[in-house]
């Protein structure tokens, strides 16, 4: 049996299949991860994104043709793997009559921890959570953003080897998020850390992007080659009339998808049909109600939906 | 500016001794699409509540399109459409049976309703979905049915509560794109979200904090009031030349040699003009401009408040 730090791979998946009675879940995972990293997991609703997770956290029965997490199996005995991993699930499941301190003991006590270091890992990861302060408050009576970072505290207290996240920022505003995404590069440190999310700016920040549809991966590499790897080319046309601007920019023959905003418009344009940039940007310009056009970098939201549309693989 | 089709004075909610709302003035224009922001407790989902009647404020006042909402809260509901954090479809009745449903309430059936109901199922994409159940569905497509089905009397103003939260990126794109068209039509769109890039979509923003109004304008002006604003940079063109430019067209330069760097508060026609001007003239030069983004904007917003309080 092999462990973190050892020169087998954290996660080497190949194969795996889970099934939910007739239908496919998980259709055929390969993934192989061999370094602490944050670890995105990004795709359409119904992806198999959680399924995913549930499967490493060894919750699942599974098939593969190898199936390993921490250099343990997870078609075989995982009660060894679930001691070392720390698994926030979508739905907030702690305890809501418990105060923020006695949930974590009680999550110390399921783990086993000593009182010395259950004391000392929860007055720490109180600190760092900013969550002190409300040490003595029932867990149900804290904001969105505060249940979970306790969710994450409570699963950082046995120090994982690897932490799973289903959406853990979903519905939570911009500051809990920046605190919680502290959280998730600190553990990196020790730990491998695999969220699933649905924002943009969070999958971009990811060392790892692992696109998830239909129960397989499309694509497994950092957020920039993703970007990169788009086979089209993204400008912007800045405008106070985008509803004519998206009207004029689908004549010209080579354009794909539109993507219009208040100000300006997102024009993606594949690489196969364009005429080059600056025939693309003259063009642009020659849009009655565009004040400037401009090539831009492919951002996430052009890469998500490329790999929706089936490019980019 | 038209007359606000959403109008309070000194809109306040208290909870026993916990101010929740705290005497928001709001004005929103017509045809617009309204962002209403602010983070997890801020009093963003009590003050919707509110405007659309189903909770009587502590005290002020409240407009929505010429109804007293205060005095008759009732009222109100014809003129609006609503949908929440949870989509209030019906679990065990299929689609189609929640759109006959929610039709009944407004008195809609028939040719009529066939007519209505088949132009939103078409531009929602819901012609897959309408014999299933709300439970079976993906949730952006669950989204998307909740949205048609508040929709489905002609609201003239639409209150959206988190319409995204967990959705994915395509159901998302497919989403605003309805709220565009919608709003393009004549209505008045208002919508909170966590992902703040969708506030591109928006014309103007208002953002909530410890149940008071912190600040409200057009994203540009809250980009130019807590951010350094756009940066333009201009590479391989004369320095000098683009530097005057820039200059006149009301830029601060920041690095004068190529490529020459400057940031403005807000991007106008006239700084536009100038850069299409550039482009014309060097047709080799490379210019870009970076956005300051609104997650930004918005997190600097936020804190400033939290440092003040």
């Amino acid at each position: 049996m092999a462990h973190a730090g050892s020169a087998e791979p954290l996660i080497r998946l190949r194969g795996l299949v889970k099934r939910w009675g007739p239908r496919l879940a998980l259709a055929g995972i390969d993934l192989e991860i061999s370094q602490p990293a944050v670890v995105g997991v990004v795709g359409p609703d119904g992806a198999g994104k959680s399924t995913l997770l549930r499967a490493l956290a060894g919750l699942l029965d599974v098939e593969a043709a190898e199936a390993r997490v921490l250099g343990f199996d997870l078609r075989r005995d995982v009660t060894a793997l679930k001691a070392r991993v720390g698994y926030v699930p979508q739905v907030w499941s702690l305890h809501p009559a418990l105060s923020v301190e006695e949930n974590m003991r009680f999550t110390a006590r399921l783990h086993r921890l000593d009182e010395a270091t259950c004391r000392q890992r929860t007055t720490d990861l109180l600190e760092r959570t900013q969550l002190a302060a409300f040490r003595h408050r029932p867990a149900g009576a804290l904001s969105g953003g505060m249940k979970q970072k306790l969710a994450v505290a409570c699963a950082l207290l046995p120090a994982p080897a690897l932490l799973l996240l289903d959406e853990p920022t979903a519905g939570i505003d911009v500051l809990a998020r920046a605190e919680l995404w502290n959280l998730f590069t600190a553990a990196r440190a020790s730990a491998l850390v695999v969220t699933s999310t649905s924002y943009l700016e969070e999958a971009a920040a990811c060392d790892i992007l692992v696109c998830l549809d239909r129960g397989q991966v499309l694509a497994c590499t950092s957020p920039t080659a993703l970007r990169n790897a788009l086979p089209f080319e993204c400008y912007r046309a800045w405008t106070e009339a985008t509803g004519a601007v998206v009207a004029a920019a689908r004549t010209l023959p080579y354009v794909g998808s539109l993507r219009p905003r208040a100000a300006h418009v997102r024009i993606d344009v594949p690489v196969e049909r364009s005429p080059g940039p600056d025939a693309v940007l003259r063009d642009l310009h020659g849009l009655p109600g565009v004040h400037f056009a401009e090539r831009i970098a492919p951002d996430m939201e052009a890469a998500l939906l490329g790999l929706a549309r089936g490019e980019g693989r | 500016m038209s007359a606000p089709i959403i109008r309070t004075r000194g809109l306040t909610k208290r909870f026993g001794t916990f101010l929740a709302v705290d005497a928001v003035d709001l004005a929103v224009p017509p045809r617009t699409i309204f962002a209403f922001l602010g983070g997890n407790g801020s009093g963003k989902s009590t003050t919707i509540r509110m405007l659309i009647g189903i909770l009587a404020p502590t005290a002020g006042e409240i407009e929505v399109d010429g109804i007293d909402v205060v005095r008759r809260p009732r009222q109100v509901r014809d003129h609006i459409g609503y949908m929440g954090q949870r989509v209030s479809l019906y679990q065990g009745l299929t689609l189609r049976e929640n759109v006959e449903f929610y039709a009944g309430l407004f008195g809609l059936q028939g040719r009529r309703l066939e007519q209505r109901w088949g132009e939103l199922r078409e531009r929602f994409a819901l012609e897959q979905a309408e014999g299933e159940r709300p439970e079976n569905l993906p949730a952006g497509i669950r989204q998307r049915a909740g949205l048609a089905l508040g929709m489905l009397h002609h609201p003239r103003v639409l209150f959206l509560d988190e319409p995204t939260a967990g959705v994915d990126v395509r159901s998302r794109h497919l989403f605003w794109h309805v709220i565009r068209e919608e709003a393009a039509g004549g209505t008045t769109v208002f919508v909170t979200t966590h992902f703040l890039e969708e506030v591109e979509h928006c014309d103007r923003v208002a953002c909530i904090e410890g149940g008071k109004l912190i600040a409200e304008g057009a994203p540009d002006e809250l980009r130019a009031r807590f951010t350094p604003g756009y940066r333009i940079t201009v590479r391989g063109a004369p320095p000098a030349v683009v530097a005057g430019e820039l200059v006149s067209a009301g830029c601060t330069i920041t690095q004068a040699s190529d490529p020459v760097c400057a940031t403005i508060p807000s991007l106008r026609p006239a700084t536009l003009a100038v850069l299409a001007r550039l482009r014309e003239v060097f047709a080799q030069a490379e210019i870009t401009v970076e956005q300051p983004e609104m997650a930004e904007v918005f997190r600097r917003m936020l804190a400033a408040a939290r440092e003040a309080s």
